[in-house]
């Protein structure tokens, strides 16, 4: 009975099995059979909805793309500080290391060649040190060039080709000039004490050359952008040459040109200053001494034609565009010129302060002194009457009171008559200031020396007087007449200055000395004043480079080229002050790295 | 404590760009904007076209800081009092429409004596004035001192007796 259960039981047992095994098979069957299977994998194409809405999508992509039109970008805008206030600073340190690099050389070859001529070896090394702060200055001038370039392509690029259609035949030989800028400038810096001395100023003044032509070529296509020529009513070329020869082209070469002298040999004279005031011997503080002396001499000279050039420039503004001239003194910048007069009165005064404390380095100069005060008084005057404004910031009743905007006696010397008086009685000032110290320690010998001094009195007041007369004339006459009597003006103080030069070389030639000049014995005030006076000159360029480039207001090329970008706009001259005094002080910053960089080889001097 | 030379320079390097900046803080603040263009319905009374010609002259046109009005004494340019009246006796020939119409597109044909010449052509670069614009600078013009005639439809140049081409007939 149990063997028959058992043998049932495994039947059964069997029979299951049999059919789990089947089910599991089936099952496994069905699965397999379900399985998903990429597209790939699979030997027929499986046709479904989404599979042609992705290939309709991916074609419609590929046709997109393919027919893709090109749109020129007019602009791109710099991350955070946007486009402008980006190619501003950029230009404006490009510009301010530029001149100082075409500067530099150009006093270091006048003051070598006149040790040349002389045969004193103080004037070649003098003019050795002044060369030591052009090397990596002319690197960080080509870096920052670069890099303005790359940021005005990137972030203007429809202007840019505009200007590369006005100008592409320039390009080539800026950048050859460039190459020999380098060959040149290492050649006279490295070759110091190498060459001859004839081979050597030759190099210096094949430096010089190439450095002016560059900058005339840079300043074709800024002038160009303010009061374009040569081309057609919409823009197209018909003359390079026309459009280089533009109407405020040579004006600012001229002008660019004394004030990068100016510039440079007041950041020369800074240098001194700094030397001087670290010096431990006497001996160094003598030498820096008389460094800063040369530099600011070379800067003063310099700035004394500065206003002429300037006024040359303004006239042929006004020439070209009276909108443009009148946006200038009249308008949106009028103000401008304001800020203008504060630092030029600051400049003359500091360039006689300067002046003045040199006195005491000289023995026997205390019979001048007692000038120092009218000098003073007259500069304080010609400064007021420069910095009173046309019309003046009031309260609606204070208005009222007055009449108008201009203050009813005041308002008198905000005119151009009155400016034009006082900067032309402010160069004259300067003038005897530097006419005082070159006489100190010093007494003529020459027979007619009293007709000579008599001569140059009668000629300075006559000048004085010329300048007065026409000033006052000028509030009796009309506008077309009142205009020109600026060129009288400028002229007598001009003709005064030559006069009374020739006078005193001829007088004080065999002149008896008084006393010695003590070079380093004046007081560290004086080198203060020639940082001051540094600083003060940097601000001014980059304030006056501002006008320069923002009188287009919202133009690129003015009339032409119109700017539609974000930054159109004039902006306060809130703004644009911080902007200048930002770039100044990076300036200032990376000059001191180039000043630490030149005493770098002192020490291995020192240290030899 | 003895303050290093350079850190002294370096203040004052910022003191005196401080001050300067200080400076430059001082003087009015204004921001210019580009000039808009003014649209001008075609049925605008007299008086709507002459408060429109008031405000394109003190904006877009540039006219304000050359022009004054009401003004005397040696002046850069002609003072436009009165110029509404003024505008038809001021040369033979021409009503004050064509003058004033002469004056804006030819503006060098005729110098007011005892000035210089530098005044734009106003319907080009880079003032640029729509014709529009021009009559309704017209229209303000002709309210100082005279009748508003110019609308909207009015046609002034080129004038129609072709005294704009006409060289100048000497500064009188």
């Amino acid at each position: 009975m149990k063997g028959r259960l058992n043998a049932k039981i495994a039947i059964a047992s069997a029979v299951v099995v049999t059919l789990a095994l089947a089910a599991t098979v089936g099952i496994v069957r069905f699965v397999l059979s379900t399985e998903y299977r990429a597209p790939e994998r699979s030997d027929q194409t499986e046709q479904t909805p989404r599979v042609q809405a992705q290939q309709d999508e991916a074609a419609a992509k590929a046709k997109a793309d393919r027919e893709k039109p090109y749109i020129e970008e007019s602009y791109r805008r710099f991350p955070v500080v946007g486009s402008r206030l980006a190619v501003w600073v950029l230009a404006q340190l490009h510009l301010l290391f530029a001149a100082f690099v075409l500067a530099v050389p150009l006093f270091a070859l006048i003051i070598e060649f006149i040790g040349w001529l002389n045969g004193d070896k103080r004037y070649d090394e003098l003019a050795h040190e002044f060369t030591k702060l052009l090397s990596v200055s002319l690197s960080l001038t080509a870096t920052f060039g670069a890099f303005l370039l790359f940021m005005l392509v990137l972030l203007y690029p429809k202007f840019m080709n505009y200007l590369m259609h006005v100008f592409s035949p320039t390009f080539a030989p800026y950048v050859l000039l460039f190459f020999f800028e380098a060959f040149f400038l290492y050649t006279y810096y490295y070759g110091w004490g190498k060459f001859s001395p004839v081979t050597h100023l030759l190099l210096g003044l094949g430096l010089n050359i190439v450095g002016t032509a560059i900058m005339l070529i840079a300043n074709s296509w800024l002038t160009f952008m303010t009061t374009p020529a040569g081309i057609s009513e919409s823009g197209a070329v018909i003359s390079t040459w026309a459009a280089v020869r533009n109407y405020t082209w040579m004006p600012i070469n001229i002008h660019r040109f004394i004030a990068n002298v100016a510039f440079g040999g007041s950041v020369a004279a800074a240098y001194a200053a700094f030397k001087f005031l670290v010096a431990k011997t006497d001996e160094e503080r003598a030498h820096y001494d008389w460094m800063g002396y040369i530099g600011n001499f070379v800067a003063i000279c310099a700035f004394l034609p500065l206003p002429f050039a300037g006024y040359w420039l303004a006239s042929e503004i006004y020439a070209y565009s009276q909108t443009l001239g009148i946006t200038m003194m009249g308008g949106a910048f009028s103000w401008l010129f304001i800020i203008q007069a504060v630092l030029i009165g600051n400049l003359f005064l500091g360039a006689n302060y300067y002046l003045w404390l040199g006195m005491g380095r000289v023995q026997a100069s205390e019979r001048f002194q007692g000038y120092i005060k009218f000098l003073l008084i007259l500069i304080a005057l010609c400064f007021a009457v420069w910095a009173t404004p046309r019309s003046i910031i009031a309260t609606v009743s204070e208005t009222r009171a007055m009449g108008g905007g201009a203050h009813p006696q005041l308002g008198y010397l905000g005119v151009m008559s009155a400016k034009n008086t006082a900067v032309n009685i402010l160069i004259l000032t300067t003038f005897v200031s530097f006419l005082l110290y070159r006489r100190s320690g010093r007494t003529p010998t020459v027979a007619w020396a009293k007709l000579g001094n008599a001569l140059q009195v009668a000629i300075s007041l006559l000048a004085g007087s010329i300048v007065l007369f026409l000033g006052i004339y000028g509030y009796f006459v009309e506008a077309s007449v009142r205009i020109g009597l600026s060129i009288p003006q400028v002229g007598s103080v001009l003709f005064a200055m030559i006069a009374v030069t020739a006078i005193d070389v001829l007088m004080y030639r065999n002149a008896k000395s008084l006393g010695e000049t003590h070079w380093g014995r004046i007081h560290p005030v004086s080198q203060y004043v020639l940082i001051f006076l540094a600083v003060t000159f940097t601000w001014l360029m980059g304030l006056m480079g501002y006008v320069r480039s923002g009188l287009r207001q919202h133009w690129h090329v003015y009339g032409v080229v119109r700017d539609t970008s974000v930054d159109a706009f004039t902006p306060t001259l809130g703004y644009a002050t911080r902007v200048v005094s930002v770039t100044v002080l990076l300036f200032f910053l990376l000059i001191g790295f180039v000043f630490w960089l030149a005493s770098l080889s002192d020490h291995k001097k020192e240290q030899a | 404590m003895r303050v290093p030379v350079p850190l002294k320079i370096l203040g004052f390097t910022v003191a005196t760009t401080a001050f300067y900046t200080l400076v430059g803080q001082l003087v009015p603040q204004k921001e210019v904007h580009p000039p808009k263009d003014t649209t001008l319905e075609k049925e605008m009374a007299s008086g709507e076209l002459v408060k429109a010609g008031k405000e394109i002259m003190e904006g877009k046109g540039l006219c304000s800081p050359c022009h004054t009005i009401g003004k005397s004494g040696a002046l850069p340019f002609p003072d436009l009092d009165g110029i509404g009246a003024r505008a038809a006796t001021r040369r033979p020939g021409l009503s004050a429409v064509d003058y004033l119409a002469q004056s804006l597109y030819d503006p060098n044909v005729y110098i007011v004596p005892g000035f210089n010449p530098g005044m734009p052509v106003i319907n080009e670069p880079p003032i640029g004035l729509t014709d529009q614009e021009v009559l309704a600078v017209m229209a303000y013009l002709q309210s100082l001192g005279g009748q508003v005639t110019v609308t909207t439809e009015s046609k002034v140049w080129p004038l129609a007796s072709g005294s704009g081409a006409a060289p100048p007939a000497g500064r009188d």
